[in-house]
């Protein structure tokens, strides 16, 4: 047969192909904006899982400590490479510039063979730089660098035994050039996003300058190795720092820090007194002076045994008894029944060396013999126990060498660290706990088996994890890490809704307009015959194909959308992704969903058009008009809405106003409902019964012109809420602008303090403390308040890091800084007047559990980058192999604590007592003084790597992502607004083209061309005013609060720079529609033909 | 044979209820031709409409031959107005996209079961209005008076009953106008087809078999 319903679908898309054609248009636009958005997100995921594993290289996990272990262990592990891995400061002589956060490296061949990469010549002072490291200190090859990083000791730097100021470790290098990613460059166990700043240097060099030979702190393993297994098969105790030797008739249990931590103590308890040992614990300690009766015995050894022990000490001692050896016995003239004073330091968990003193009285006096003679009783303290003379100790603390007499050294020639009185273990503990353990030693004694035997069992015992040896899964890690904190699929996707709507609303509105111009088609097609649902299928058909046509051709422009956006977060929008290196990644579940969204979207919006018109009767569709009771029918429904949602506004602003709900929320939903109510209003307003008196009254044609808008309501409502909802997006965006540094008091994001500082290596002095300041050189900054932090090193979890933070930054806040109640708050759970006042208080509260610790975080971090709440938990890694559980006990308010979680300082020393000193620091200082405070600390701790800056200018910092983010909303948007003007444009010349009769007439009946011009113009100004009026009405309430909050100097220019722009082009678009009017051939129009 | 009985047609406006029809009686035997005339806005249209199935009236029956459409559902009402029913149209309503032909054979495509003979029916109505060397053109290219003729070919491929025509000569010369009021009454008119012109021209009028006049909402035999 002739024709066929393939041939009627053929001819009618052939036929009307202009219209078509702008319906593809819109198809392929909506497809190419949300397959272009979702192949975003796979890009940025699919990036930042190539930087991680690149940065990777072969490394599938890593065995680290906070100690330093054998680095045999890697010849015990195949498939393994050691190193040493820490943070320092890198700085250039010679152009004087210096980086800091540096990742130092002390590598050997292994590293370059587990990678599977060539090595590189490291040699005696040679160093390789990251190419992002060299640009930064601009070395050029063969000069020197220095490198200042912390020496990791055995001691604890924060006991009173751990070296402080000169923890230090300066090593001169020699740069050998910059080392590319291809060769590991950029080797790093953490990810991120941002250029890699590290330091290769040979390992022996880096061990020799830390004391440190043939041990290592990170072992890389690769995925053909089960770490955990090869672990806990090849560890030694010397790895835990654990040590058993053999004294006197004894064997001794202690540790290379010198304190025996009390899980290890329990554990090696046990054990031994499983195996038949007697086992005698014993803490030893430093006084500074024993006195007595007027006289003072320097700088001597008291040891802490418990009653009972094979020892001076018996169960019969009071609490506060002292037990003297006969030597000391005589020097202080003293016998049993005198009172003795011990003076001895302690360092405080703030930074300060104090010295306290304790009385006792002398229980015993004992000769020096048996354990009383034992001088390894105390732990070997370098500089101290090594020493050859009194005179010749090297302590880290101070230490008056004039008090020493020719006595003290004869002692000292005799019997070097005996200890020269005993107190009870208990009362020792009381005093000289600390937070690494209340034990020195485990002293064993008889036992069924071997010292040998021992040893192997308490290994056997002992999980290395347990003990600070921490297997991390780092490739997992990092690919889970992969997955972003921020979906920027999700994120591009929200920026592009609008114009992903504007596309739509185009497919609607240039489909529509090509039905209406059928509709007398479709009327003929019910006359003869053809069913409703035929009838409809036909016109199916043709959106059908439509919208797959634009669908496919939409895909080609996604992967350009793609590309474009992906090339603006390169550039443009650096700022907020932090690096350079995205690349467009082409995957087909994104495509595949764009491709049927856009099929669905399409045909779902040509039957929703279609829906309209089949409603009409056959004559109707042939008269090529719609009943007047529709109308009459919308027209009721239209001001229903207008009223509801009018309504609706005002309650939402209401509670806005009185603080139920959220303001931001509250006024935004106020500010939509107002615009769907003006919407309502408008469409309400077009509808109405036509006024009688439209002519006679007055010559202005404005009546005129809007009853010609009010003819098609629904292609004029669509036009100017178009436009209406472009406005409100942009101006409410706009108004969440943050602009430059943030200057504010004790209730702002800075808390009122000044500057905001980092170090690389920890402080270990209370800067506010006077001896703390003489000690750091700042003796000249007597006006300047610190508060100084804790910190657990960790992934950054604020909107700089576009990984997920699976392993986040932790401070610990000194209880000074909790009880101040400074900064602003988004929500906690305080529930009495006090701590809703404070909420740093619930820092210190008791938990909902015994093992989770209250923590604080910034709101902005908390919702969009952990994506969690207030009262939820979040799991930080512990260093003794059990997960630390941080409940969110308050979110702060746009803070410049967005990159970690805050606990209290006495959780934090429980949570992670490895970590010592202060890195993270707040600085208050008088405001004409701030620059030079800055300058001055900078200098006197440059070895520290101090690094100050402005506290408001940090918080500016991740406004500024915040902008980004929102000039890319914005951009997007104002694109949407484009198109949408776009449909205006497109809106008015169809009315001229399908007026071009009446215009005929008007014409015939004497109007000139200007004059229908001029009606056009009052046409097309209509639509566009009540669009722009409505959404900046609607928007103006949106943005009250942030408005009275912050002002909008800056913002308002650049909103009405937008709305002049869109303004503008919206009445060029009505110009050329005017100007129509002029070309059309009117005298053809007149006729019936 | 074609019955109307108090037909009555009411539309919904702004200033209230606009009532076009008010109880049209009529009867039309099979074979019969008859014209309607009356002044503009009388409901001349509108009782096409009704009488075509376009539209339901308000009040009253409509049968032919002894069924009433408006009983039917939607579907069956559509089967009736391909079967039953040809229209001719005053400005005759031809899709632009397709070719004479193929305008000619739409009706067809709203049936479902095949009609083998459709094509060659189609041919032989374009031959007898004359438009056999037309059946590849698009309506563009066709004059007022062969657009119309192509209508009532297009009106006559299903055989109906019942052709119905509104103002059909109304937008053409005086010539055109004769020579396609001549084919619709020898085409249309043959047999037992009932067919009802609306008109303004009297001597359209005069070659219909029986008058009828609309006038105030009823329907007066002339």
């Amino acid at each position: 047969m002739p024709i066929s319903h393939s041939t009627l679908l053929r001819r009618g898309l052939a036929h009307y192909w202009r219209t078509h054609v702008a319906v593809v248009a819109g198809v392929v636009i909506a497809v190419a904006v949300l397959g272009g958005a979702l192949l975003v997100g796979s890009s940025v995921r699919a990036s930042l899982r190539r930087i991680a594993l690149q940065r990777l290289g072969n490394t599938s996990s890593a065995i680290t400590s906070a100690i330093l272990f054998r680095e045999q262990l890697a010849a015990s592990i195949p498939g393994s490479a050691p190193m040493i891995s820490l943070e320092g400061l890198v700085i250039h002589p010679g152009s004087r510039r210096r980086a800091g956060q540096v990742l130092v490296y002390g590598v050997d061949e292994r590293f370059w063979r587990f990678h599977g990469v060539p090595a590189v010549t490291l040699d005696g002072r040679d160093a390789w730089l990251s190419s992002a490291l060299a640009a930064e200190v601009a070395a050029t090859k063969s000069d020197t660098l220095l490198l200042r990083l912390e020496k990791l000791g055995d001691i604890p730097a924060e006991s009173i035994h751990g070296r402080k100021e000169d923890a230090a470790a300066a090593i001169r290098l020699r740069y050998a050039g910059p080392l590319p990613a291809e060769q590991m460059g950029e080797f790093s166990l953490r990810p991120s996003q941002g250029a890699i700043r590290a330091i290769f240097l040979p390992l022996r060099r880096l061990q020799q300058d830390l004391g440190a030979a043939d041990r290592a702190n990170t072992l890389l393993v690769n995925e053909h190795v089960d770490a955990k297994e090869m672990l806990r098969e090849h560890f030694a105790l010397a790895d835990l720092g654990v040590r058993l030797k053999p004294v006197s008739d004894a064997t001794q249990v202690d540790t290379f820090s010198g304190v025996l931590s009390p899980q290890l103590a329990d554990t090696a308890t046990h054990l031994a007194r499983d195996a038949g040992f007697a086992v005698t614990p014993v803490l030893t300690y430093l006084a500074n002076s024993i006195r007595a009766n007027g006289r003072e015995v320097p700088y001597s050894l008291v040891a802490a045994l418990p009653p009972g022990a094979a020892a001076p000490t018996n169960t019969a001692m009071p609490d506060n008894a002292i037990v003297l050896n006969d030597w000391t016995a005589r020097d202080l003239n003293a016998k049993a029944g005198d009172k003795v004073s011990l003076d001895y330091y302690l360092w405080k968990d703030d930074g300060r060396l104090v010295t306290e003193s304790s009385d006792f009285v002398v229980s015993a006096i004992v000769p020096i013999a048996g354990l009383a003679a034992d001088r390894h009783l105390a732990p070997e303290y370098p500089g101290i126990t090594d020493a050859e003379s009194v005179s010749d100790w090297d302590p880290p603390f101070p230490m008056d060498l004039s008090r020493i007499r020719p006595r003290d050294e004869e002692f000292w020639d005799s019997y070097r660290a005996t200890a020269k009185a005993f107190v009870r273990l208990e009362e020792g503990q009381r005093l000289w706990s600390t937070r690494w353990g209340n034990v020195s030693a485990l002293r064993l004694n008889g036992g069924s088996i071997s010292a040998e035997e021992f040893a192997a069992k308490l290994r056997q015992a002992l999980d290395p994890e347990k003990f600070g040896l921490t297997v991390m899964p780092i490739r997992a890690l990092a690919l889970d890490a992969s997955r972003g904190s921020t979906d920027f699929g999700e994120y591009f996707l929200y920026f592009s809704f609008f114009l992903v709507v504007s596309a739509l609303l185009l497919v609607g509105l240039f489909f529509r307009l090509g039905v209406e111009h059928r509709t007398r088609e479709l009327g003929l097609l019910e006359a003869v015959g053809f069913t409703r649902l035929q009838a409809a299928r036909h016109f199916l058909s043709e959106g059908l194909v439509l919208a797959s046509i634009g669908s496919v051709l939409g895909l080609g422009a996604a992967l350009g959308y793609a590309a474009l956006i992906v090339y603006g977060l390169n550039t443009w929008w650096s700022g907020a992704v932090g690096t350079h290196d995205l690349q467009l990644a082409f995957e087909a579940p994104p495509l595949l969903a764009a491709l049927v969204f856009g099929i669905v979207t399409g045909v779902g919006v040509t039957a929703l058009t279609l829906r309209r018109l089949l409603r009409e009767t056959p004559r109707a569709l042939l008269l090529g008009g719609w009943e007047l009771p529709a109308h009459a029918a919308k027209s009721t429904r239209a001001r229903w809405y207008a009223v509801i949602f009018a309504v609706l506004s005002l309650m939402l602003a209401a509670a806005g106003a009185r603080g139920d709900i959220p303001g931001a929320a509250a006024f935004f939903g106020s500010g939509s409902c107002l615009l769907i109510a003006a919407l309502t209003g408008f469409r309400r307003w077009l509808s109405a019964p036509a006024s009688s008196g439209l002519l006679g009254r007055s010559t202005s044609l404005w009546p005129l012109a809007f009853r010609n808008l009010s003819i098609r309501p629904g292609r004029t409502l669509l036009v100017a809420s178009l436009i209406a909802s472009a406005t409100f997006l942009l101006i409410s965006v706009e108004s969440f602008h943050r602009e430059g540094a943030v200057a504010g008091g004790r209730d702002s994001g800075t808390g009122g303090y000044r500057l905001a500082a980092e170090s690389v290596r920890p402080i270990y002095y209370n800067l506010n403390d006077t001896a703390g300041r003489e000690t750091l050189n700042l003796a000249g900054q007597n006006d300047t308040n610190f508060v100084s932090f804790r910190l657990k090193p960790g992934d950054d979890a604020s909107c700089l890091n576009l990984y997920e933070p699976r392993n986040p930054r932790v401070l610990g806040a000194p209880q000074t800084f909790l009880r101040e109640g400074r900064f602003a708050w988004s929500s906690s759970l305080a529930l009495t007047p006090e701590d809703k006042a404070n909420p740093w208080l619930l820092l210190e509260r008791r938990s909902i559990a015994a093992d989770v610790i209250p923590a604080v975080a910034d709101a902005n971090s908390l919702q969009y980058v952990l994506h969690k709440k207030v009262g939820e938990i979040v799991e930080v890694p512990g260093s003794r192999g059990v997960p630390i559980r941080l409940q969110i006990v308050a979110a702060l308010s746009d803070s410049l604590f967005q990159s970690e979680l805050i606990i209290s300082e006495e959780n934090f020393r429980r949570a992670f007592p490895d970590i010592q000193g202060f890195r993270v620091f707040l600085i208050d200082a008088p405001a004409p003084r701030v620059a030079g405070v800055s300058d001055a600390l900078e200098d006197a701790l440059s070895d520290s790597g101090f690094d100050a800056q402005d506290a408001g200018e940090k918080l500016a910092a991740f406004h500024r992502v915040e902008n980004t983010y929102l000039a890319t909303f914005q951009a997007l948007g104002a694109l949407g607004l484009l198109l949408g003007t776009l449909g205006l444009g497109t809106v008015l010349v169809r009315n001229v083209l399908e007026r071009r009769r009446e215009f005929a007439l008007l014409g015939a009946v004497g109007f000139a061309t200007s004059r229908m011009r001029s009606l056009v113009w009052r046409e097309s100004l209509l639509m566009l005013a009540a669009g722009q009026l409505a959404g900046i009405a609607s928007a103006a309430v949106a943005i009250a609060p942030v408005a009275a909050e912050r002002g909008f100097t800056g913002s308002l220019v650049s909103m009405s720079a937008m709305m002049a722009a869109v303004f503008l082009t919206g009445v060029v678009a009505c110009w050329l529609a005017a100007g129509y009017v002029a070309r059309l051939p009117l005298v053809e129009a007149l006729r019936a033909e | 044979m074609l019955a109307l009985r108090g037909i009555a047609k009411e539309y919904a406006s702004p200033a209230g209820v606009l009532r076009v029809l008010d109880s049209v009686n009529l009867d039309l035997k099979a074979g019969e031709t008859a014209s309607m005339m009356g002044p503009s806005g009388c409901g001349k249209s509108t009782l096409l409409s009704v009488l075509g199935g376009l539209e339901a009236p308000t009040a009253g029956e409509y049968t032919l031959n002894g069924a009433n459409p408006y009983s039917l559902n939607a579907d069956a009402l559509a089967h009736f107005r391909n079967k039953s029913v040809g229209f001719v149209f005053q400005d005759h309503c031809l899709l632009p996209q397709l070719t004479v032909l193929e305008n000619v054979l739409v009706p067809v495509l709203a049936n479902s079961s095949p009609d083998r003979d459709a094509a060659e029916r189609a041919r032989t109505l374009l031959h007898q209005v004359g438009l056999r060397a037309r059946l590849d053109h698009f309506p563009a290219q066709l004059s007022g008076g062969e657009k119309q003729r192509a209508a009532i070919a297009r009106a006559l491929i299903r055989e109906p009953q019942l052709v119905l025509c509104d103002e059909p000569t109304g937008n053409l010369d005086r010539h055109s106008a004769d020579a396609v009021a001549e084919l619709l009454l020898s085409l249309a008119g043959s047999g037992e087809r009932i067919v009802v012109t609306v008109t303004h021209s009297p001597d359209l009028a005069a070659r219909f078999g029986s008058h009828f006049v609309l006038r105030d909402g009823g329907l007066f035999r002339a």
